[in-house]
């Protein structure tokens, strides 16, 4: 016999109390420790997909639009920039690269990225990590599309397939005008990356402004002949010939400024940054620095929820204490004989301290185990079936702080019955209850 | 017959009480300006209820405090002792026995019998055996079962194993039959006599039940302490 054995004694004799009471701390544990993760998870999501850039042209109202648009295709962006322009900027300085996209079509609701190969070859989407083939290979020729891994798992896309793109992003799944006279073969499917480009479609610049050309011309030959009864329009593709500089248009220019081997910064981007940014015509973004930004506002609303869940566990806490009150008639009878039988005031006072911890502790742990496993299986799901690398981040550092912070919290909850066990009238308690 | 000023053979007397003054706040004074019990002596403190026979129990074992005199326990004065020091020479010296008990529901029998130990300062392992062998002698023969599951003789038994197994000097038993028939009330307390004979220890029972008189060739009637104010 010895103290422990009394503490667990009295938490066995109220199983169901203290069930319940470990049940609330597990639960609030657990919130915590997800939330923290989500939080996590969705940083890590954000600063997944930047990859490698250094700089990112559009023509978009605000950086952070540009951002959101060209790198996270939130939608597709409104204004463009005409080829010509793209020259320009490209031959401005020695970059690294400087590779046009240019994002309006979509496939089922997925954004389809206009671009050159180099976006595929010499774009990192994450840093260090540069696009790996499932299967097949990058696009060479016009109408040949390579695939993300979520865009090709969700519709169960395989090289060699023909697919047809829809004018505009989103909205519409099936509705839509679609790009039906020019199909595109899938050539390519990308390992998954754990960014949105995962969920995106690549092909050529050049495709997409042959469809959108014949698109421009049929509707202004459309409104030419309306009147004229022409009959039947014999319908003839374009060619990369028959390209104008109106019709070669970009929505976003990638920019990487050459880095000793190894570094990522480079000195000069500052300037370069503030060089274009004199071009009144373009926005010109560091995406890292609008990542960040974005952050730093998201990051309020998730405090906010671990607010809550921080209420959630001093709640719990406040339960551990109420169920040891309310048990205290039962209590004080047991603690009045522990006195008679030797125990000091300040060992019973221990006692009530040591239950409450008790219970924090193992309510705690299970909280942790319940979110390690919840995130592995949230993490294999999400995995299997979105294809995005939400990792079971709960890092242990915050895990143990989140458990030390439970049991610290279920202590003090111990203080209120500890101090009542203390003050305990011993000679009341043992007589007989009326 | 009452004898507050029984003379004690030997030096040092189990219990010894000088100039004790107790004050309930609603005007209810205890004051025993002389009162011991031998080494090994058993005592029937008798009194009608309320007229303080547990509060002198409870002055004795130091869970009530006097406010004047000295209560000698084997010639340690425990109104000198504070906290943490009065309460282990209580675990160690004195044993008490409740009229319902008291025993820790939830635990076992030979459980409560160790807690008893383990706060008189014993070994686990000592706790084990002495708990086991008091058990035996009291004729408890499943020291595992949970008190609530013994009967209500057996659950007195274990009380008093509680109470005797450290082997302390003073075993006081506090209206230990008044919940008992008078056929077992007379078994408990040779029960509880036969104990505290085993251990050695001076034995005070209070109780009201006049046909205890017989079976303690000391008796003390509490109320020639008790003064109530004249102001009600």
């Amino acid at each position: 016999m010895n103290d422990m054995a009394i503490v667990l004694r009295s938490v066995r004799i109220r199983l169901l109390a203290s069930s319940v009471t470990v049940a609330m701390v597990a639960i609030a544990v657990a919130l915590l420790l997800v939330l923290l993760s989500l939080r996590e998870a969705a940083s890590q999501a954000f600063r997944r997909g930047t990859g490698n850039i250094h700089l990112l042209v559009s023509a978009d109202a605000s950086p952070l639009v540009g951002v959101l648009n060209g790198l996270f295709y939130a939608n597709a962006p409104a204004n463009p920039i005409v080829w010509t322009k793209y020259e320009e900027i490209k031959n401005s300085f020695p970059w690294q690269w400087a590779i046009p996209t240019q994002l309006g079509d979509s496939f089922r609701g997925n954004p389809v990225m206009a671009t050159t190969p180099e976006f595929l070859s010499n774009f990192e989407p994450v840093n260090g990590q540069p696009f790996q083939y499932a299967s097949g290979r990058a696009f060479a020729t016009d109408f040949q599309v390579v695939a993300g891994s979520q865009a090709a798992s969700e519709h169960g896309l395989t090289v060699g397939q023909k697919i047809v793109f829809a004018h505009g992003t989103g909205a519409s799944r099936e509705g839509g005008h679609q790009h039906a006279g020019h199909p595109y073969e899938v050539v390519g499917i990308l390992k998954t990356t754990g960014s949105a480009h995962d969920r995106a479609l690549f092909t050529n610049l050049q495709s997409t402004w042959i469809v959108h050309a014949e698109d421009r011309r049929e509707s202004g030959e459309h409104a030419a002949h309306e009147e004229a009864t022409t009959g039947a329009h014999e319908e003839e593709s374009l060619t990369a010939a028959d390209l104008t500089d109106s019709d070669k248009l970009v929505t976003g220019i990638l920019l990487r400024l050459p880095t000793r081997p190894g570094s990522d910064a480079s000195a000069s981007i500052a300037a370069q940054f503030d060089r274009l940014r004199r071009d009144m015509a373009i926005t010109v973004a560091q995406p890292a620095q609008q990542i960040g930004r974005l952050m730093a506002i998201v990051g309020d609303i998730d405090w906010l929820f671990l607010a809550m869940a921080v209420v959630v566990l001093v709640s719990s806490a406040i339960s551990i204490m109420l169920a040891m009150v309310a048990s205290m008639e039962l209590r004080r009878r047991q603690v009045a004989v522990l006195r008679v039988l030797g125990a000091s005031a300040w060992r019973v006072f221990a006692l009530a301290i040591t239950e409450s911890t008790l219970i924090g502790l193992i309510g705690a742990i299970l909280g942790a185990l319940l979110a390690f496993g919840g995130c592995a299986i949230a993490s294999t799901v999400l995995a299997q079936r979105i294809g995005i690398t939400v990792a079971g981040t709960i890092d242990l550092r915050s895990a143990s702080f989140v458990v030390a912070g439970a049991v610290a919290l279920a202590a003090l909850a111990g203080v209120v019955p500890a101090i009542k066990s203390y003050r305990t009238p011993v000679a009341r308690h043992l007589r007989p209850i009326a | 017959m009452v004898d507050a000023s029984h003379s004690i053979r030997g030096d040092i007397l189990g219990i010894e009480m000088t100039g004790v003054q107790f004050s309930y706040r609603r005007g209810f004074t205890l004051s025993v300006p002389a009162f011991q019990v031998g080494v090994g002596e058993h005592v029937l403190l008798a009194g009608s209820s309320g007229s303080g026979k547990s509060t002198l129990l409870h002055l004795i074992a130091g869970i009530e405090n006097a406010s004047a005199g000295e209560i000698r326990i084997r010639g340690t004065n425990i109104l000198g002792l504070h906290g943490a020091r009065r309460d282990t020479f209580r675990g160690k010296n004195i044993g008490m026995i409740f009229q319902t008990f008291n025993l820790l529901q939830g635990f076992t029998a030979l459980e409560n019998v160790m807690m008893a130990l383990m706060l008189a300062g014993y070994s686990t392992a000592d706790q084990h055996s002495r708990g086991q062998t008091a058990l035996q002698r009291l004729g408890i023969k499943d020291p595992h079962s949970p008190v609530e599951m013994l009967s209500v003789g057996q659950q007195q038994r274990v009380a008093v194993a509680r109470a005797v197994a450290g082997e302390p000097c003073v075993v006081l038993a506090d209206e230990p039959t008044a919940s008992l028939d008078p056929a077992n009330a007379r078994a408990a307390i040779d029960l509880i006599k036969e104990a505290a004979r085993a251990a050695g220890a001076a034995l005070i029972v209070t109780s009201h039940d006049p046909s205890l008189r017989e079976v303690f060739e000391r008796i003390v009637d509490v109320s020639q302490f008790a003064q109530t104010e004249v102001a009600q």
